[in-house]
């Protein structure tokens, strides 16, 4: 989304550019040489800020980087590096950044002591004695080594956790109100943005809320107009309207029963993988009073006089189950006279699109895809992406209840570790790094709810799924527990590369996301060994 | 990128990653500094003492138990010529502190202060040691600034105490002695003369023995190769004599930094007439001096074969003795090695062994010199490459007509000719005047044709006839007479034809039958 209104506001200005979708360290590396000799500024979008980029890119020194992603934390180079990286980030991002004169040295005095190396030339012909020389020697070497052991302890602590701050989409959507040329477009795509975090579970709720708030604000400042008669605008015109809306993926273009029973919120609550879960559901319907037949069919086809109270009917009924936040803040878009769609909606049909498993084309198919669908002309990318989201939906649905039912989820001490087998149904679909994800978030909820095990419910949860059978590959993830307070920090990126050193674990670090990696199937016995060793 | 500066709005995007907070924050704190410092700085004014009285290093001070008072200049003044030998010593202290530290020492300060002479005075202050230290490293000190600095200590009379000093029965009081000294020799040769003049040797040799420390060593030797530095004049013949002994011991010892020294103390002394480097050849250090051009230390490298380089400027004879102690072995890996400086003075070396008798030209030969001097010429750093080319028209001045032909069929040509297109005049000139004595050479053996070929084949001709633009009149006028002599007359087109034979060239170097 990020991308989109980066799009528009360059389409705004007649800036030329190139547009390259990279999915992971390496593409981004081929990307970048491919271009550095005819391009000169290169924007990165959602990627490049956690790792040194001059470092692993060795750009020209007329080369400049404008950064705008939300991976945190930021490499610190990155942040002081004032002349080649800008960072687009919003202020009031609790950033942390260690101070300079902390971690980063001037050598002047590294070459005092260089100094006595001469190279073959003559000897002085005065010399002058020193104050003390050897004292001043072993004091200054002292303290560079506390200076070097302090400034270890400080990056460890800087580095330690890897978490989200403020979607690029809507740093971008900052950018474009700054220079005034906010369109409610971007507005919409800095929504999405939000929701995708949320969806994703990469923020907190608090950050969530926060930040709901900021965009609701420029959502009134957008779309005032539509409340005076006298000015409304054509119902062709797209509208944002900010609303309590259910939580239930995409049923509005589904049928309720479908959603209650594919959403990771009910169904774990619910338990739905077993007798007593479905039959829970049952009850649930049966108390809000909707007859089965109109549950199960299209929302859309639902009798309008049952739809008109509807959430609040929910509502109740979920509250006497325990489902206290069925209702979330969200946002919706409505144009035209039928379409409208909420932000998760666009969310779910987005993300699949980007991992369909369908191949159509070269790797940046499934991108430019995703990218279209984002704009109202594509309506039929639209929902042929809100297709995708449900099959994904049901694959992880499906594959949670399996996991539970067979006992698949093993606590390993310090987490808890599931691993997918070749030849599981939808095994295909979560090679891919976002589906990986949702499905062990899902199934971590699932779990919790599940277990009597009251340890069990505070661990975090790492997950392991073929990749590519032929390089003999699985990809690893792993997420952080799962509680109510959960700051959604994750320390698996540093332990996972302390684990893969330790074994000489033969992985790859591809991903943007520290805590995704991909390591050799025969590898993978010692590689947890050792995570779970580190992490005891 | 199309971002335009945008009123307070900018501040979202922070180019350095410090929010405004943190900024201001760290404004405020170095404003604060700033204010301290101009404080401090006016209460030292009022002492009238100019900047940085204080320890230079505030942490160093702050870790010592016993925080240091630094009097005043007056006070200091007041004191050492006081009565009061704890007041002298703490004054005497002090003043050595401001001396030693790293930044902008006050030199001068002291010096007007007019307390030389009597820090000269406790020089002599045999019952108090801890005084005779502290005044010795101050007068060290300022006789380590300008020729000016160290002629203040010199007319304050420190020579003849700091001589006395040497044999201090306290160690570090004679070190430091011996480190004063070698400041006022190094200044110039009317210093040194007056030291030894003084007799400064005898006491100093005698501070050499096995048993001394090695940080000691190290200044004795310092102070003995500015004892033999400096030329005009050089130092006395028997000065030389009575520490060159003890210089060829210092050049057995262990320690990286006495033996560079000592092969500096070598290297000055052979840097001068014949007479002198027959002195140090008699000594019979030249093997010694061989083996440590071959060290894998630069600073013990670079000093010997510049004495080894030195003595081979001799006579013959000298020349031979350096030959018979393996110069010749030692010389191709410097004339490959990483340091450019090295290679420079190796190439210098050689020219001058290539500017002997044909019997020295041939042990060049011999010990397999042609290929790295020819590698030195195509490819080496410029300076060494223009004593590379000394080294090719000392050889084809004193070579036979058979060694010439050697240096030729080495491969000598195809680098040298490149080396016309230099910007350096005179090492054009040189070359053209090599390339005139090939000729005279290839005359004598009636192969004047073939050599013009080969320079053809090589691009030379159209370089010679390049410097006939040649902006240098001599370097006009020498080109010209080549081509005039040799490339000029139709048969070099009757030639020409016969070049393509065999797809190889008759005369080429790789079939090896060139001989003229």
């Amino acid at each position: 989304t990020a991308v989109a209104s980066l799009q528009a506001l360059f389409q705004c200005d007649h800036v030329q550019y190139t547009l390259v979708p990279v999915s992971g360290w390496q593409e981004l590396e081929t990307a970048f040489l491919e271009h550095k000799d005819q391009f000169k500024y290169f924007v990165l979008i959602n990627c490049g800020a956690n790792v040194d980029l001059l470092e692993i890119l060795q750009p020209e020194e007329d080369t400049f980087f404008f950064v705008c992603d939300s991976h945190r934390p930021i490499n610190v180079v990155n942040v002081y590096n004032d002349t080649q990286i800008k960072l687009l980030v919003k202020q009031d991002d609790d950033l942390d950044v260690p101070a300079y004169d902390d971690i980063f040295r001037d050598e002047e005095d590294e070459e005092e002591d260089s100094e006595n190396e001469s190279d073959g030339s003559e000897p002085l012909e005065k010399r002058r004695r020193f104050e003390e020389e050897v004292i001043e020697r072993t004091m200054k070497r002292r303290q560079r080594r506390e200076w070097e052991a302090r400034r270890r302890e400080i990056l460890f602590d800087y580095e330690q956790y890897e978490y989200h701050g403020t979607s690029s989409a809507m740093v971008m959507f900052d950018l474009a109100w700054i220079m005034s040329k906010d369109l409610n477009d971007m507005l919409w795509w800095a929504i999405v943005g939000l929701t995708d975090q949320w969806v994703q579970d990469k923020i907190t709720q608090m950050k969530y809320v926060t930040d709901i708030g900021i965009l609701q604000r420029h959502v009134s400042r957008h779309n005032h107009r539509n409340e005076d008669e006298e000015n409304s605008l054509s119902i062709d015109c797209m509208r944002i309207a900010f609303e309590y809306d259910l939580r239930l993926a995409l049923y509005q273009h589904w049928s309720l029963y479908e959603s209650l029973c594919n959403t990771s919120y009910t169904s774990a609550r619910f338990k739905l993988w077993s007798v007593q879960g479905q039959k829970r559901l049952q009850e649930f319907l049966a108390d809000m009073g909707l007859p089965l037949k109109q549950v199960k069919q299209k929302f859309n086809s639902m009798d309008v006089s049952l739809k008109e109270n509807l959430q609040e009917m929910i509502e109740e009924s979920a509250n006497k189950f325990g489902m206290k936040d069925l209702r979330v803040q969200t946002f919706s878009i409505h144009f035209g006279f039928k379409n409208k769609f909420s932000a998760s909606d666009i969310v779910y049909a987005t993300t699949s699109l980007m991992e369909n498993i369908e191949k159509e084309g070269p790797e940046t198919t499934n991108f430019i895809k995703a990218l279209d669908s984002l704009s109202r002309g594509n309506l039929d990318k639209l929902h042929q992406g809100l297709d995708l989201a449900k099959k994904q939906l049901r694959a992880i649905q499906q594959t949670v209840a399996s996991c539970i039912c067979t006992n698949l989820v093993i606590s390993q001490g310090p987490f808890l570790y599931c691993s997918l087998m070749e030849g599981t149904p939808d095994v295909k679909l979560f090679s891919k790094p976002v589906s990986l994800c949702l499905l062990s978030k899902y199934l971590l909820k699932s779990f919790v709810c599940s277990t009597k095990n009251k340890r069990c419910k505070l661990l975090p949860l790492v997950m392991a799924a073929p990749m590519d059978v032929e390089q003999g590959t699985v990809i690893v993830v792993g997420i952080p527990p799962e509680t109510e307070s959960s700051d959604k920090k994750n320390f698996f990126g540093r332990a996972f590369e302390k684990a893969a050193e330790s074994t000489n674990s033969r992985t790859l670090h591809n991903h943007f996301e520290m805590s995704i990696i991909e390591l050799k199937t025969e590898d993978r016995s010692k590689f947890l060994d050792a995570l779970i060793s580190l992490l005891s | 990128m199309p971002v335009r500066k945008h009123s307070q709005h900018m501040k979202l995007f922070k180019n350095k990653g410090k929010d405004e907070t943190t900024l201001r924050r760290q404004r405020v704190e170095v404003s604060i500094e700033l204010r301290k410092a101009k404080k401090d700085e006016q209460i030292l004014k009022r002492r009238n003492i100019s900047v940085h009285v204080k320890e230079e290093n505030p942490s160093l001070g702050q870790d010592r138990a016993d925080e240091i008072i630094q009097p005043s200049l007056e006070e200091i003044v007041e004191a050492v010529n006081g009565d009061d030998t704890e007041l002298q010593l703490l004054a005497t202290q002090a003043t050595r502190r401001l001396l030693s530290r790293h930044r902008d020492p006050p030199i001068n300060q002291i010096i007007e202060l007019g307390i030389i002479p009597r820090m000269v005075e406790f020089l002599g202050h045999a019952d108090n040691a801890a005084l005779q230290f502290e005044a010795a490293w101050a007068l060290t000190n300022i006789a380590s600034g300008t020729s000016e600095h160290t002629r203040a200590v010199v007319e304050g009379g420190a020579i003849p105490a700091f001589i006395c000093l040497l044999s201090s029965p306290h160690m570090h009081i004679s070190e430091q002695s011996v480190w004063a000294l070698g400041n006022i020799a190094g200044d110039g040769p009317l210093y040194r003369d007056a030291l030894i003049a003084r007799d400064v040797i005898p006491p100093l040799l005698a501070l050499v023995s096995p048993a001394t420390p090695v940080g000691f060593l190290r200044n004795i030797t310092w102070t003995l190769s500015n004892l033999c530095r400096n030329k005009n004049p050089c130092p006395p013949l028997d000065a030389v004599k009575k520490i060159l002994p003890v210089l060829t011991f210092l050049l057995q010892h262990e320690d990286k930094e006495v033996i560079s020294d000592s092969c500096w103390a070598v290297s000055y002394l052979t840097d001068s007439c014949n007479d002198r480097i027959q002195v140090v050849v008699d000594t019979g250090i030249l093997p010694r001096l061989v083996e440590l051009m071959d060290s894998p230390d630069v600073n013990i490298v670079t000093p010997a074969l510049r004495a080894v380089g030195n003595v081979v400027t001799g006579t013959d004879q000298q020349t031979q003795e350096a030959i018979d102690a393996g110069v010749l072995t030692v010389l191709p890996r410097l004339l490959r090695h990483m340091k450019p400086v090295i290679q420079k003075e190796a190439a210098w070396t050689l020219s001058n062994i290539a500017a002997g008798p044909c019997q020295q030209i041939q042990q060049i030969i011999t010990c397999g010199l042609l290929p790295p001097l020819v590698e030195l010429l195509s490819k080496g750093d410029f300076k060494a490459q223009k004593e590379a080319v000394w080294v090719v028209a000392n050889f084809t001045t004193g070579g036979t007509v058979d060694q010439v032909v050697e240096l030729v069929r080495s491969g000598v040509l195809k680098p040298l000719l490149n080396l016309l297109l230099a910007k350096d005049s005179k090492t054009i000139l040189t070359i053209l005047e090599t390339i005139s004595k090939l000729f005279l050479a290839a005359e004598k053996l009636g192969e004047t044709e073939k050599l013009c070929l080969l320079i053809e084949e090589l691009d030379g001709l159209e370089k010679i006839e390049d410097l006939q633009n040649h902006e240098n009149d001599v370097v006009y006028r020498a080109a010209l007479d080549i081509i005039e002599k040799y490339f000029s007359g139709e048969e070099n087109t009757d030639l020409e034809p016969q070049t393509g034979q065999d797809g190889l060239y008759d005369f080429s170097v790789e079939k090896q039958d060139f001989n003229f």
